[in-house]
């Protein structure tokens, strides 16, 4: 307890009177627990390996815009494809939902921070320290190249040689305790902060999606990562659980891989439904269609989600019966995604709508996902499955529900909440530009694939033979990447530009919020609600301005708030762990230097990084953090 | 879900009110006795083998149901999203590794 005499003395100088330490720059960033600090950290480091992933999407594109083309060679190729689907899926599209679930869940439940802020600031940095290992791989002997999901046995040293496969097990495990860390968090947080009147159906959409998907990360990410482990002792301490020659099993992987890789997608997709569950009816100015089924439909994509994963694995020779009941359980997903679907369409349905940029996104979002969804229910026909397996078909589909759904969904909630999160709007106008060229890229990139693997052209292929009616439609395909590619730039462009206006935005600047984080200033104080507010329905901002009132209903008398202490500890422990990581990765290494090989070969530098990790886990025990508390009067101030 | 009341002080009311420690005494030595059963089951020597596993794995299930309801409280009040992950993980995971065995083995 470092402040004990001048917090008592309730006197003027008591902003001084605090032993906080107040950090500034590049070290508040690095020290900071705030879960709206921790969402800009998301943002801008998810944003960064966005950008990564779209280069080398454009990089591949390029290579497949003719026949016979030599920009790339064979290697590169599959370096770029393995390093733009596993970069975009774990290090660019789920910090980004990361992003905008830290910075929307605890204003929305009426909250002060999350559960654990402390956790928070940890999932962050294992996060981005995992995501960097893998990056390395660029400059440090070659990335991974046995594609996305690493396939034993190509995967394994007998056929993958470099450490590239090395980089994608331990960079994909470090970032991967990131994600667990923050899905805990978020169901801890649900589950105990929301605030008085704020039952489990009165949540909002968006918080009801980011409490299953965090349920979906508890139950999903053990699996990839008990896979991982196990495709690591494989490869760096002789291990046999995928070497056929040693008696272990390829399809194993498979299995580990599909049952995390499937409830993935919906770890994916879900915060994409939430997201335009909450500007569908604030753009339509009516309250979401169907909400109880909306709830249902969420939980019960959640259950299915897990039962479904053999059917990327058809062709492995499961046996008929197994395949027709995996094809079930497949469309029988297309159910609740259905009533998704016509929800949305009610909801806007008789609304008086109005088209802003969020909108948009959202009403694209609609017609876009669901051809990804019928292909969906096309590749989940077994036998079909047969002819569409590993064809540009599949590509075509994924993407439809990746892009088409999860990114537009994420520039939606992007353009929606920007205001709220950086207290400045977005330009309408960019904003539009944005959409239009970006969804018009992505169809005409995307559309054609569907046709190309009808015609039989495969996926990860790195070139083709011309004459097969391929090159026009791969022409078409990499103008429509280019256009993706102009559509994120006007995006960024938009960002810069906005950056430089002054702080404005109103606390409601949509002027039709539904939800709590309307209700406080945008962006809000550290604290969030200087009162916690009462909760009166679905939709509480909603119900008190229809009911005439200014804001909401306090729950609480004004107090001193309790905040957690600013620790720079999460950022070194996921130093450690990175270090940790590269001094087990090359401890098979001879380095033809005596010192280097020395200290990598008898596990020197893994144990100074794990002893950085554990040592800071002491620290965070021994010496107990009481945090600080904001007085009332300080509240008056601000 | 929780029983635990936020006051506007930022404490925590306990709305469930406190049991003696008679029960858990109780508890405490029958969990020492299923162990005891177990053990003396191996230990003896005289116990035939098949029997003994069943009988072990009996001591364990009731073993992980005294621990779970008394020690970790999941008997109590309030404590109905823990009992739905853990069945809801059971499920997954159980689902999940008997397929996957079921396919890469026996199949």
């Amino acid at each position: 307890m470092a402040q004990a005499a001048p917090v008592l003395n309730h006197s003027k100088p008591l902003k001084h009177g605090h032993n906080v330490k107040r950090h500034t720059g590049l070290m508040d960033w690095i020290t900071t627990v705030d879960h709206k600090k921790i969402a800009i950290l998301y943002l801008w480091a998810g944003g960064l390996f966005f950008g990564i992933g779209g280069l080398e999407a454009i990089l591949i594109r390029i290579q497949l815009i003719k026949p016979m083309n030599t920009f790339l060679n064979a290697q590169l190729f599959n370096e770029l494809i393995t390093m733009h689907g596993t970069t975009m899926i774990f290090l660019g599209v789920m910090p980004i939902i990361f992003a905008l679930m830290n910075a929307v869940i605890p204003l929305q439940i009426g909250a002060r921070d999350v559960a654990f802020p402390f956790l928070n600031a940890l999932g962050f940095w294992t996060f981005l320290f995992g995501g960097l290992l893998l990056n390395l791989s660029w400059v440090m002997g070659g990335a991974p190249d046995a594609g996305w999901t690493a396939y034993a046995p190509l995967s394994t040293s007998t056929y993958s040689t470099t450490h590239g496969v090395d980089f994608y097990t331990i960079g994909l495990q470090i970032a991967g305790l990131g994600t667990l860390i923050g899905g805990i968090n978020f169901l801890a947080t649900i589950i105990t902060m929301r605030a008085p009147g704020m039952s489990y159906m009165r949540m909002p959409m968006f918080a009801w999606t980011t409490f299953i998907t965090s349920a979906i990360i508890l139950f999903a990410f053990p699996a990839i990562t008990v896979g991982l482990v196990l495709l690591t002792f494989d490869r760096i301490l002789g291990a046999n659980f995928f070497e056929v020659g040693a008696g272990g099993n390829p399809v194993l992987w498979q299995h580990i891989f599909w049952i995390f890789g499937h409830p993935e997608v919906y770890i994916l997709i879900l915060p994409a439904f939430g997201i335009i569950s909450e500007i569908i009816p604030t753009f339509s100015r009516k309250r979401l269609f169907g909400y109880s089924s909306m709830v249902f439909a969420t939980i019960l994509i959640a259950f299915l989600g897990f039962m479904v994963w053999a059917h990327h694995m058809f062709t492995t020779g499961l046996g008929p019966v197994a395949n027709a009941l995996f094809s079930v359980s497949t469309m029988l997903i297309a159910v609740p995604t259905g009533i998704k679907i016509f929800n949305w369409l009610f909801t806007m349905w008789g609304g008086q709508v109005r088209f802003t940029t969020p909108n948009l996104f959202a009403a694209g979002f609609i017609p876009t996902f669901t051809m990804g969804g019928v292909t969906g229910v096309m590749l989940a026909s077994a036998p079909a499955d047969f002819q569409f397996h590993d064809t540009y078909f599949v590509v075509a589909h994924f993407h439809y529900v990746i892009v088409g759904g999860l990114v537009l969904g994420l520039f939606g909630g992007l353009h929606y909440w920007w205001p709220k999160m950086f207290g400045r709007m977005l330009s309408e106008k960019l904003g539009k530009w944005t959409f239009w060229t970006f969804i018009l890229g992505f169809h005409m990139t995307f559309f054609v694939q569907h046709f190309l693997g009808l015609m039989g052209m495969q996926r990860r292929v790195f070139t083709y033979l011309p004459n097969q009616q391929f090159d026009l439609l791969n022409l078409i395909s990499t103008i429509g990447a280019g256009l993706m590619g102009v559509g994120t730039i006007i995006f960024l462009t938009n960002v810069f530009l906005t950056s430089r206006k002054p702080v404005g935005a109103l606390d409601d600047p949509w002027e039709d919020g539904r939800t709590l984080e309307w209700s406080i200033p945008s962006p809000p104080p550290e604290y969030n609600f200087k009162q916690t507010p009462l909760v009166r329905g679905i939709d509480a901002l909603w119900k008190e301005k229809t009911a005439g009132n200014k804001g909401m209903t306090p729950a609480e008398p004004v107090g001193s708030i309790h905040m957690p202490s600013a620790t720079a500890l999460p950022f070194v422990m996921s130093v450690g762990i990175f270090i940790a990581g590269l001094g087990f990765m090359f401890s098979r290494d001879d380095f033809g230097n005596a010192f280097m090989s020395f200290i990598f070969n008898n596990y020197i530098v893994t144990a100074i990084g794990l002893l950085i990790t554990f040592g800071s886990m002491v620290l965070r025990s021994v010496f107990d953090d009481h945090g600080w508390h904001i007085e009332p009067e300080e509240l008056e101030e601000g | 879900m929780t029983t635990d009341q936020q006051t506007p002080q930022g404490g925590v009311k306990h709305r469930y009110r406190h049991e003696g420690p008679q029960k858990h005494i109780v508890v405490f030595i029958f969990s020492i006795v299923l162990t005891l059963i177990a053990f003396a089951a191996v230990a003896a020597g005289g116990v035939n083998a098949s029997f003994a596993v069943i009988l072990l794995l009996v001591m364990a299930v009731l073993q992980v149901f005294v621990q779970m309801g008394y020690w970790m409280h999941l008997k109590d009040k309030g404590h109905m999203l823990p009992i739905l992950f853990m069945i809801g993980g059971f499920f997954v995971a159980g689902t999940c590794i008997i397929m996957s065995l079921y396919w890469v083995w026996w199949d």
